[in-house]
């Protein structure tokens, strides 16, 4: 049997609270908060103490779906961003670059709320940008 | 101490030992086994606490054949009787190696993160209830102001259920706080004062006073205190000491007949 800890940041917000997340034989059994975490010092909210329900859900989407004629169908990545990008580009070209908006998430890392923002700042062309924490 | 836990993994004695690992900084539980031998030169005794007792149940829930070796505080030691007598871990499948904590006289040095907690701000102070009083100095507030303070402590709780989810010693399958005909979901602050009174009242006879739950607490409400008063009745009434005890508390209502009995006079 092995059992190990994985220290890890909570995902629900942008706080940042310290977790730890239990595993047994590689599935995860619970959520420890992480006492000597700067942010939370030990600390945690409701949601950050039941993470590792959602991640074991079984309602969880495991893989992307692609609505074609009114209903989700499963894909794989590639074609899932294929199609995203193909979709883009057509709006592009018929609407311009502001037609499209880019809604970012406290629920990722700064890291990666950046690349959201170059991403739409330098590939798609627009300043249509907002952060879900500023509605 | 690393040569013990290696001794107890080469010869068998125990299938894992759970302590403690510094990890990307962090004092962080660590399970040691066999086959990473190794490791057991990078066991720590700190000040850092979690409750590795509630994770041998989880462990012991999967296998209930392994092994456990854990390194012991006092509160730990207590939190294993507790779960020993309520058939949680078998007395026989756990190994403790204890460590120094919890000052008395005989002890004065210990490791502990309870006892470097931080000052009690003013107006917790004139308010609220301070989380350092002891049950006595607490006791000494009249009730309307005791029923104040208290009320002012329970309504900060942002019901994050964190007290009952580190507890080493609640194990319930099914929580009287997540049944939704005594605490309704979805309502903040939860009901107050039942939501804490009935946690507390479930802790009569199974709080081993870790202070765990005021640890984790993100609002700072004097659960060890509450908890303390409540055992310090169990203790009066019925002459039973929770965590040392070998009997399960006098409140079992399991069972044939009636075993609750009062303190001998």
């Amino acid at each position: 049997m092995k059992c190990t800890f994985v220290p890890s940041i909570c995902s629900y917000c942008g706080t940042g609270c310290g977790v730890l997340f239990e595993t047994i034989d590689g599935k995860i059994i619970s959520t420890i908060p992480m006492k000597s975490h700067p942010v939370s010092q030990g600390k945690l909210c409701i949601k950050g103490w039941n993470l590792h329900e959602h991640i074991n859900s079984p309602m969880r989407l495991k893989q992307p779906m692609v609505k074609t004629f009114g209903r989700f169908i499963n894909t794989n990545w590639d074609e899932a961003i294929q199609i995203t990008a193909d979709r883009f580009k057509e709006i592009i070209k018929e609407h311009g670059p502001d037609s499209i908006g880019v809604l970012v998430s406290a629920k990722m890392s700064n890291e990666e709320n950046y690349l959201a923002q170059k991403l739409a700042r330098a590939v798609i062309g627009t300043n249509n940008v907002d952060h879900c924490a500023r509605l | 101490m690393k040569n013990t836990v290696k001794e107890w993994l080469e010869n068998g004695i125990v299938d894992l030992f759970l302590g403690y690992k510094m990890s990307n900084g962090h004092p962080l539980p660590h399970c040691f086994t066999l086959e990473e031998l190794t490791d057991v030169e990078q066991l720590i005794v700190s000040e850092t606490r979690y409750s590795l007792e509630k994770i041998a149940t989880h462990l012991a829930r999967k296998d209930p054949e392994l092994k456990i070796g854990l390194l012991a505080r006092d509160c730990n030691q207590r939190a294993i009787n507790v779960l020993t007598v309520w058939h949680q871990l078998d007395p026989e499948k756990i190994k403790t190696l204890n460590v120094n904590c919890c000052p008395s006289p005989i002890k004065p040095q210990a490791d502990c993160s309870y006892l470097s907690s931080q000052a009690v701000p003013p107006y917790k102070q004139q308010v609220g209830v301070d989380n350092t009083l002891g049950v006595e100095t607490a006791d000494g507030f009249t009730n309307q102001e005791k029923n104040i303070r208290w009320m002012y402590e329970f309504q900060k709780c942002i019901k994050c259920y964190g007290c009952r989810n580190i507890c080493p010693v609640c194990f319930c399958a099914e929580c009287t706080l997540e049944h939704k005909d005594l605490i309704s979901p979805g309502t903040l602050p939860p009901q107050i004062p039942i939501f804490h009174l009935v946690r507390a009242s479930h802790m009569a006879g199974r709080c081993v006073d870790c202070g765990l739950c005021e640890d984790a607490c993100p609002m700072d409400i004097p659960l060890r205190l509450l908890y303390s008063k409540v055992n310090s009745i169990v203790k009066d009434v019925f002459d039973y000491s929770t965590g040392e005890s070998s009997e399960q508390p006098p409140f079992s209502v399991l069972g044939e007949k009636v075993t609750l009995s009062l303190k001998p006079m």
